[in-house]
């Protein structure tokens, strides 16, 4: 029996290696959008040891284009000659945070229909910046100068039509607190305080040590910080006012960090694999399930998992035991809980005391989000699920250095999600 | 070769401001692109150097848009709806080139040409044009093309209108 549901395979063979950053970064001064966007697609391309010419088609992920890339219509043409690509068949997907995921899963059916050889997927976002209309792409502004644009929260919060933008992303997946509360008859709302804690302290671990996180080089791991707030400890820190909460379970440590990235992967089938003498181990994609819901409703985070556990299983090729390592979009805390139990990587209701047992730090024996995640790592909308999806190559690899997982990878499950809502599952194996 | 992070655009801009017209000449084929980028057009290297290309353009083309919703559609598409340029001259869109090897023909904002005289003076093409550098309101320049007086009284003349 085959052990993949695609009808062809499909391999990740070459990723980008870009950090994520911010212009206000000096070291981004005088940059636009363009520039890292080629440079991530030039990296993904030289990783693969193929050249331009040699990628067939594009599938290019964006989020907010129009007010942060100068308002120009449709920005596939440019973005495809600043990389060389001119000419090439390009589809742009916009599905907010999960843009990324559903990019990739359209390149892995582009190949997996035996249509295309060699895809490339590759997204960009500046969130907090724009470039005003009359002025050249380098000019980059705070988003603060622009009046217009649309922010979680302020939109109408309209209950009664298809309207809800009155919670944001780090809200909602605070349901996790709620739900532990609700499901698992937990009194303490203490122990999900600390359990968060101990993620973020787990989680920053990791980014400190990988060096494509938004802040490596100036951020520390919590005991340091804490040290030089002067606590005694990093729990101790992480409880304070010094880490304020914003929702009911949320502290900013546990808050998504938004920021830009450009990102790229090239997908090859079998015959490419072979035809361009790919050095690097493909990472073969197994199966993928998305799901989209409407927030309107309590749950629809954990329920978005839910459905997609419920694809992934129906289609037979997901054992959540043979997982050795989960990434997943966590934009608060609440959301890695749920995404690490609800895929069985961790048992029900144990996922919190998996946190405080450090067994999800990228050195414990459970590993998620090894690379700090969007959090403490970063999160670049439209580009995020591209990017998480790289850490997963690096990891797979076994390359992701300082912050590189502690056994042997055999298999990860990628499970990303965008204020659409929408959420993804996907299942990559080491060929 | 390995992409080599650099801005592109600001150098571009700023090479303007010292009245340098930059664009990236490709290190393994030569192919020129313009404005620069930083892949190549041709054969997709990312090994490229800045040239300095000349402040003379070949004309290869006028465009006039007919737009029957309401006429005269290129000329004040020049002034009311592209960027915000401080001069108050009309302009349409052309095709030139730079008169270097490995250049490619680009689209440019044509001045000296009018509503009157373009029909003349397509019949004089190809013929060689200033580069104009366009002042804008928010203080930065781009590159444009101006006609020299010599084809704007030719097609003035045969075109009937006064000077
Ligand atoms: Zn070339």
């Amino acid at each position: 029996m085959a052990d993949s549901r695609l009808m062809r395979n499909v391999s990740i063979v070459g990723t980008s290696s870009l950090k994520q950053f911010s212009f206000d970064q000096p070291e981004w001064e005088g940059y636009s959008m363009y520039e890292p966007w080629a440079c991530a697609v030039s990296q993904a391309l030289e990783d693969a040891n193929i050249r331009p010419n040699d990628v067939e088609k594009i599938s290019y992920s964006q989020f907010a284009y129009f007010p942060t890339m100068g308002h120009i219509c449709a920005p596939v043409n440019y973005l495809e000659e600043w990389a060389g690509l001119a000419g090439k068949p390009i589809s742009h997907i916009e599905q907010a945070c999960a843009s990324g995921y559903i990019a990739f899963t359209e390149a892995v059916q582009a190949i997996a229909s035996g249509e295309y050889d060699v895809v490339l997927v590759a997204g960009l976002e500046c969130p907090k910046f724009f470039v005003p209309i009359d002025e050249p792409a380098y000019r980059v502004k705070p988003l603060s100068e622009y009046k217009e644009f649309w922010h979680p929260g302020v939109a109408l919060f309209d209950c009664g039509y298809a309207r809800f933008d009155g919670a944001s992303d780090i809200l909602l997946p605070d349901e996790n607190g709620f739900y532990y509360k609700e499901f698992y008859g937990l009194k303490d709302e203490a122990f999900i305080d600390e359990a968060y804690a101990h993620m973020a302290i787990n989680q920053r671990r990791g980014a400190v040590r990988n060096p494509r996180s938004l802040d490596y080089g100036s951020s520390k791991d919590y005991s340091e910080v804490a040290k030089d707030e002067g606590f005694s400890s990093d729990v101790e820190y992480l409880l304070s006012p010094k880490n304020y909460k914003i929702t009911q379970f949320t502290r900013k440590s546990g808050a998504v960090m938004h920021n830009c990235a450009a990102g790229a992967l090239v997908l090859m089938s079998d015959e490419a694999i072979k035809k361009y003498g790919v050095q690097n181990r493909p990472i073969r994609v197994i199966d993928y399930a998305a799901s989209s819901l409407s927030p309107r409703k309590p749950w629809c985070f954990h329920n978005m998992n839910v459905e997609v556990r419920k694809q992934l299983d129906k289609n037979g090729f997901f054992k959540p035991e043979e997982m050795d390592l989960l990434i997943t979009t966590c934009m608060s805390s609440g959301e890695q809980t749920d995404s690490a139990e609800v895929f069985g990587y961790v048992p029900e209701g144990q996922g919190l005391q998996y946190e405080i047992d450090h067994r999800t730090a990228f050195d414990g024996d459970t590993p998620i989000n090894p690379h700090g995640g969007d959090c403490q790592w970063g999160h670049a909308m439209g580009c995020s699920g591209v990017n998480m999806l790289s850490e997963a190559v690096f990891q797979m690899r076994g390359t992701a250095g300082d912050s590189q997982v502690q056994k042997d990878i055999k298999k990860t499950l990628v499970r990303g999600m965008g204020g659409g809502h929408t959420t993804v599952g996907i299942i990559l194996q080491n060929a | 070769m390995s992409y080599k992070l650099q801005p592109i655009l600001k150098t571009y801009y700023e090479g303007l401001e010292e009245g340098k017209i930059l664009g990236a000449k490709c290190s393994e084929c030569g192919d020129i692109a313009f404005p620069p980028l930083p892949v190549c057009q041709a054969c997709g290297s990312v090994d490229f150097e800045w040239v300095e290309l000349p402040h003379e353009l070949i004309l290869k083309e006028i465009r006039w848009e007919d737009a029957s919703v309401g006429g005269d559609y290129t000329w004040r598409k020049g002034n009311m709806f592209f960027s915000v340029p401080i001069t108050e001259d009309r302009y349409c869109a052309a095709v030139a080139q730079f008169d270097v090897a490995g250049s490619s023909p680009f689209h440019v904002p044509l001045y000296g040409c009018t509503e009157e005289n373009y029909q003349e003076m397509r019949k004089l093409l190809p013929f060689k044009v200033d580069v104009k550098l366009v002042e804008h309101k928010k203080d930065f320049l781009t590159v444009g093309a101006k006609v020299r007086q010599a084809e704007i009284d030719k097609a003035n003349a045969a075109a009937g209108v006064e000077a």
